[in-house]
């Protein structure tokens, strides 16, 4: 079922504080605008809720509340680099006889990591490494309330303009390991950025940090080299998944030569096909990042 | 980086012994074998010697039955006949847990280690009962103030490494751990005959399971109940390993756990040869002796004096106390040069066992006959183990 066409009327009628919004982006169930709320710029997100809920399978009403559980919690992440949660709180609408989820976040002024890579091509490796070592930081914050994200990929990474650095996205979709989620019963992500864990959907209670760690690992992988280390165009889903699950990448040095052999090392670990074979804590990671950081 | 003694039935002066003439670094005494009013003089006595004391509460002896406990009843942690029905629920677990390190810090330990059970498949309910032992342990050291480091005991059947699939998950388990700072291994043999025998596919993944802990995770890995063993997973980056100076004590089986009729045979003597890679009858030594080879096959130890003092080994005073702590001081002749450096270990294992197949095949052509313990089966079988743990562990 698509999303139904939501208009700036549609929103000034739904949230009277909001004076403007301009849709920015659009994708499957989901919609963005750049809004403005008593005079701020903000991010306003509309989900298709039948969609993202399974309702044949429980109450809406509780869903909805552990839903708004969830983004209470997500209000008291403190990194820097990740989103923030807006003034307009989590709700429901009707539009067009579709039940729809909105939530605000802050507005980040600046581009998504993917579209930079694409206008620009790959990152420099201390720039690299900086990314890596703010998405640390994101990726702590939300395992200190032992959550995991599900879905770090260059697309929910923001590139701030001011080049202060990154925030990522769509904290919105983190998985509480210990209960549901509002993605309860769905394959989240964007499966190119899926760790091995994350195609084992009956394990999924099992994942932890180090579901986030491979995603990033990915990312930085793409980011260093300009490639993804299992995706082409010609790629086939079932290609895909046996590459994610069994095919270790080459080396970042030997795409990009400018790329130290100290780096590969860091990343390739990031992407071990079991979690066991990462870094077994966060800080660890971001100790073997800040020693590169040092190198470089 | 450490050879404990694995304290069994029998010490004597043999802790005392190994530990002057440096071939062990400490002990890990079983509480099984000790009287609980002696155990706080044991560990001191170590201590004095400056060297590292670990107690192995054998927790896991309480669920076999009928159990060979010797000792363990009078401990306060033990209870004969434990069925799965005392590990049901949080308030048991933890009062085991509770129980255990409570008595293990009225000692002064270098670490503790947590109570467990057996278990043969990674998907049991007894492995279940491991790891939520395990779990329960974390969090009541967690609760300690200035106790010594926790190593999580893990008593592991040799049948549970069929399956590297449950292998892997159970290693996602336990690393999930934060606060996890370290563990003591013991895989219980199938094979009750005492050799060097390890399948090869069970042997790469116990290897694997011991690269993963320590040399990817960082962690302190213990190997209890080990012998030759032991030197493969500390190339693999475990940190130290325990050795007996009973056969049983240098193999884990379940059996030794368990009542038995009286009875058996006195061990034959033995010569641990640290270029055969095996431990010897001294029937087989005074064969090589015979042939001329003897030198090839000694360890280059000091005790090798007792046999290369007299005018063969048959008619040496070589006697079971002598063969003992020869035995440590071999395996530590070996430990000492093993690096940080897992290829590297590896291939320098590989050199060891090529050099050892070809001694014996020497031996062989010379008309030197070994028994069906003693035979060179265990060097292809560990050289297939490595070249398997290499492909899963991507070396």
């Amino acid at each position: 079922m698509p999303l139904p066409t939501i208009t700036e009327g549609d929103i000034k009628a739904l949230i009277p504080q909001i004076s403007s919004a301009v849709e920015i982006g659009h994708g499957g169930q989901r919609v963005v605008f750049r809004a403005t709320c008593n005079g701020q710029p903000i991010a306003l997100k509309f989900a298709l809720l039948s969609d993202t809920f399974k309702p044949d399978h429980e109450d809406l009403e509780v869903a909805i509340l552990r839903a708004q559980r969830e983004t209470q919690i997500l209000r008291e992440c403190t990194s820097p680099h990740m989103v923030k949660l807006g003034p307009i709180g989590m709700g429901t609408t009707c539009i067009a006889g579709q039940n729809i989820l909105y939530y605000s976040e802050e507005f980040i002024d600046g581009q998504t990591l993917n579209d930079w890579l694409r206008s620009d091509g790959p990152l420099h490796a201390k720039e690299v490494v900086r990314l890596g070592l703010q998405m640390c930081s994101a990726i702590a914050d939300l395992w200190s309330l032992r959550k995991i994200h599900r879905d770090i990929k260059p697309g929910n990474i923001m590139r701030r303009s001011d080049g202060t650095g990154y925030v990522l996205l769509d904290a919105g979709l983190a998985f509480d390991v210990a209960g549901e989620s509002i993605s309860a019963g769905f394959l989240v992500g964007t499966m190119a950025y899926f760790s091995p864990e994350q195609f084992d959907y009956t394990n999924r209670r099992a994942m932890d940090f180090r579901s986030d760690m491979f995603s990033l690992g990915v990312t930085l992988y793409e980011a260093a080299t300009g490639q993804h280390p299992f995706f082409t165009p010609t790629t086939t889903v079932t290609h895909l998944f046996s590459k994610i699950m069994k095919q270790n990448p080459v080396p970042p040095s030997s795409i990009n030569s400018a790329i130290p052999a100290t780096f590969d090392k860091v990343i390739l670990r990031m992407m071990g096909k079991s979690p066991h074979l990462r870094y077994r804590r966060i800080e660890q990671l971001r100790d073997a990042l800040a020693q590169l950081q040092e190198d470089l | 980086m450490a050879i404990y003694a694995q304290h069994g039935y029998g010490k004597s002066g043999k802790i005392d012994a190994a530990l002057d003439s440096g071939s062990i670094d400490g002990v890990i005494f079983g509480a099984r074998n000790e009287k609980i009013e002696n155990i706080k003089s044991c560990v001191d006595n170590v201590r004095e010697k400056n060297g590292k004391v670990l107690l192995d509460p054998q927790f896991h002896v309480s669920a076999i039955n009928p159990a060979n406990d010797r000792f363990l009843p009078d401990y306060p942690f033990y209870k004969a006949g434990r069925t799965s029905a005392d590990f049901i629920g949080v308030k048991k677990i933890s009062s085991h847990v509770k129980t255990t390190l409570d008595f293990e810090l009225t000692l002064q330990l270098d670490k503790l280690l947590s109570p467990t059970v057996i278990f043969d498949s990674f998907e049991s309910k007894w492995c279940q009962t491991a790891l939520n032992l395990a779990d329960a342990s974390l969090d009541y050291h967690a609760s300690l103030q200035g106790a010594p480091p926790l190593l999580l005991s893990f008593v592991i059947g040799e049948e549970a490494l069929e399956s590297r699939n449950e292998l892997d998950d159970f290693l996602d388990q336990l690393t999930s751990w934060e606060s996890m700072s370290g563990a003591y291994i013991i895989f219980s043999r199938e094979d009750y005959s005492y050799s060097q025998r390890f399948k090869p596919e069970r042997l790469a993944n116990a290897l694997y399971l011991n690269y993963v802990l320590a040399s990817i995770n960082g962690l302190e890995v213990i190997n209890g109940f080990t012998d030759f063993c032991g030197l493969l997973f500390r190339s693999v980056g475990s940190t130290a390993f325990a050795s007996g100076w009973s056969q049983g004590m240098r193999q884990f089986h379940t059996r030794s756990f368990t009542k038995q009729k009286p009875g058996g045979q006195q061990p034959r003597l033995r010569y641990t040869s640290a270029p055969l890679l095996n431990s010897i009858l001294l029937s087989e030594l005074q064969q090589i002796y015979e042939s001329g080879n003897l030198d090839q096959v000694l360890s280059g130890v000091p005790l090798d004096e007792v046999i290369t003092g007299a005018d063969s080994p048959e008619s040496s005073d070589w006697n079971a106390p002598t063969s003992e702590l020869h035995h440590w001081e071999s395996l530590k002749l070996i430990e000492k040069q093993i690096g940080e450096e897992v290829p590297e270990n590896l291939s320098v294992l590989d050199e060891r066992i090529a050099t050892a197949q070809e001694l014996y095949l020497m031996l062989k052509n010379e008309g030197v006959v070994f028994g069906p313990q003693t035979r060179p089966d265990h060097l292809e079988q560990w050289s297939e183990a490595i070249e398997t743990f290499r492909e899963i562990a991507s070396l």
